[in-house]
């Protein structure tokens, strides 16, 4: 049961979607964040980037398959882009949303406590929207792994052992079954790292915010 | 140095057929170290005056300086003390008496003097390390005060700083403010519903109109606090109880009382 899962043992296909899955993720987390920050408390920016944003958002992630493979080959590339922007869409609402929501109040008393720019980012703007920030990671990270199990479908019916594939899958359940409960097991796996560093982040928050 | 000063003062909100006039040349004039305190019915314009003064604001017509210089930007030399407390969540008591000071740049050493010098002021000692949410709303409102006076600021401003707290430990607030202007005298500009309030804490009380609001009048205390030896009482319920106090009291009442009857 180790080896004869298409070519590749069972092990190198979890390290192998395992990576695809935590690049994309973290690619959008760092892109994702700053731009929702940014979004949230810059106005004009928002005026600028949150139309297309909301053009582009109801777009299924699955949609641009076809176009990633065009523009980046059938490879780990355009996996990746898929993965990623999936996982870009929560972090960025979130981010957005969350710095909205800070009290007003604080950013008045950090102006009145005579704050400069950067102060204001990293110890009122990021503090405020972090909770919020960890909802969306969470959401992102889902959404990374949901489309990753896509992205390789769809990807695997483009290929040439697209028969085989089907053949095989009807042959042996079992094996589709096992890759289900790999999937499922990586993705409870990685949400548990995720929210033991929320926890650790947020251990100066008060309890029962979002 | 911490003089107040409003010159035909006016904030017109918005612009164009949705422009909403809220105050209309407001003159008054805060001395050094005096505590002046502001009633009007809801929606005068208290806040804004004050939100002037912080330099969250700008006026629309006249001027508003301090120490005679015009208002521009908020700054640490106005400190606020807000209603709502507005203390950072995720920074302990300690840090958030900090805040200002390193925004000043001042060194470690210095700051952590300052910061517990302020502690002790408040009765804050065995909190320091404490997150706001873990206090009651009036030692909150104590670190938020706390906060505000360890920057040396020129002046105090407090918008309904007790409003959000209950009856009991409002009054014990309003002692400690007493106490506080006598060991650190400061100018206060000082917001209130409350007219017993204002009579309590203030030098002078000034009353305003209905909006657009003005000043309408102007009430010394001081002088009545003084030749009546109000600082000589204990308690705030026993300066209550003298003729004085309650003389004061009606008249202010009466003076907001018209305002209220002129709105309808
Ligand atoms: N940012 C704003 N934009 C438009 N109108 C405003 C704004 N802020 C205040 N106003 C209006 O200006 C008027 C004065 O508001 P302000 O908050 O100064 O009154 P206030 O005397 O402090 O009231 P209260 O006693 O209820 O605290 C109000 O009618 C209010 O609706
Ligand atoms: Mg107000």
């Amino acid at each position: 049961m180790v080896s004869g899962y298409a070519g590749a043992t069972l092990a190198e296909h979890v390290w192998h979607s395992l990576r695809l899955v935590v690049v994309g993720f973290f690619c959008a987390a760092l892109a994702g964040i700053p731009l929702g920050l940014l979004m949230g408390y810059n106005r004009p920016a928002e005026a600028l980037i949150n139309p297309i944003f909301s053009l582009i958002r109801p777009i299924p992630p699955l949609a641009w398959i076809p176009l990633a493979i065009l523009w980046l080959g059938l490879g780990d590339a355009a996996k990746v882009l898929v993965i990623w922007l999936a996982a870009f869409v929560p972090s960025v609402i979130n981010a957005h949303t969350a710095v909205r929501g800070i009290d007003g109040a604080l950013f008045a008393a950090a102006r009145m406590l005579g704050a400069p720019r950067l102060r204001m980012v990293t110890e009122v703007i990021i503090p405020g929207a972090l909770p919020m920030i960890f909802t969306g990671l969470r959401l992102s990270l889902q959404a990374a792994w949901t489309t990753l199990v896509a992205a390789e479908l769809v990807g695997a019916l483009m290929e040439v052992g697209f028969v085989l594939n089907v053949a095989q899958q009807d042959i042996y359940p079992s094996m589709i079954l096992v890759g289900m409960v790999t999937v499922g097991v990586l993705g409870w796996l990685t949400t548990k790292g995720l929210v033991s560093v929320e926890r650790m982040a947020l251990a100066r928050w008060p309890q029962g915010r979002s | 140095m911490g003089s107040i000063r409003f010159e035909n003062a006016g904030k017109t909100y918005g612009s164009g057929p949705g422009a909403f006039q809220a105050l209309q040349n407001v003159t008054l004039d805060v001395t050094e170290k005096e505590f002046v305190a502001i009633v009007g019915p809801s929606g005068c314009g208290k806040t804004t005056c004050l939100r002037m003064v912080a330099g969250f604001e700008p006026v629309s017509s006249g001027r508003v300086m301090v120490n005679g210089q015009d208002v521009v930007a908020p700054g640490p030399d106005r400190a606020v003390v807000f209603q709502q407390f507005a203390l950072f969540p995720w920074k302990t008591v300690a840090e958030n008496i900090e805040f200002g000071l390193r925004n000043k740049g001042l060194p470690k050493g210095e700051r952590k003097s300052l910061v517990e010098g302020a502690l002790q002021l408040m009765g804050l000692e065995s909190h320091a390390s404490a997150f706001p949410h873990q206090l009651s709303g009036g030692m909150q409102q104590r670190v938020a005060i706390a906060r505000a006076y360890v920057l040396d600021p020129a002046v105090l401003l407090m918008d309904e700083p007790f409003g959000a707290l209950d009856a009991q430990t409002r009054v014990v607030m309003q002692e400690e403010l007493v106490r506080l202007a006598r060991v650190q005298p400061r100018t206060v500009l000082f917001i209130t519903h409350g007219v017993e309030e204002a009579v309590y804490l203030a030098d002078r009380v000034a009353i305003m109109t209905k909006r657009p609001g003005r000043i309408k009048e102007v009430v010394d205390v001081r002088a009545i606090r003084e030749a009546e030896k109000w600082d000589d009482l204990e308690r705030i319920e026993d300066v209550m109880d003298t003729e004085s106090f309650i003389h004061l009291r009606t008249h202010i009442w009466k003076s907001l009382r018209e305002e209220k009857g002129a709105s309808k």
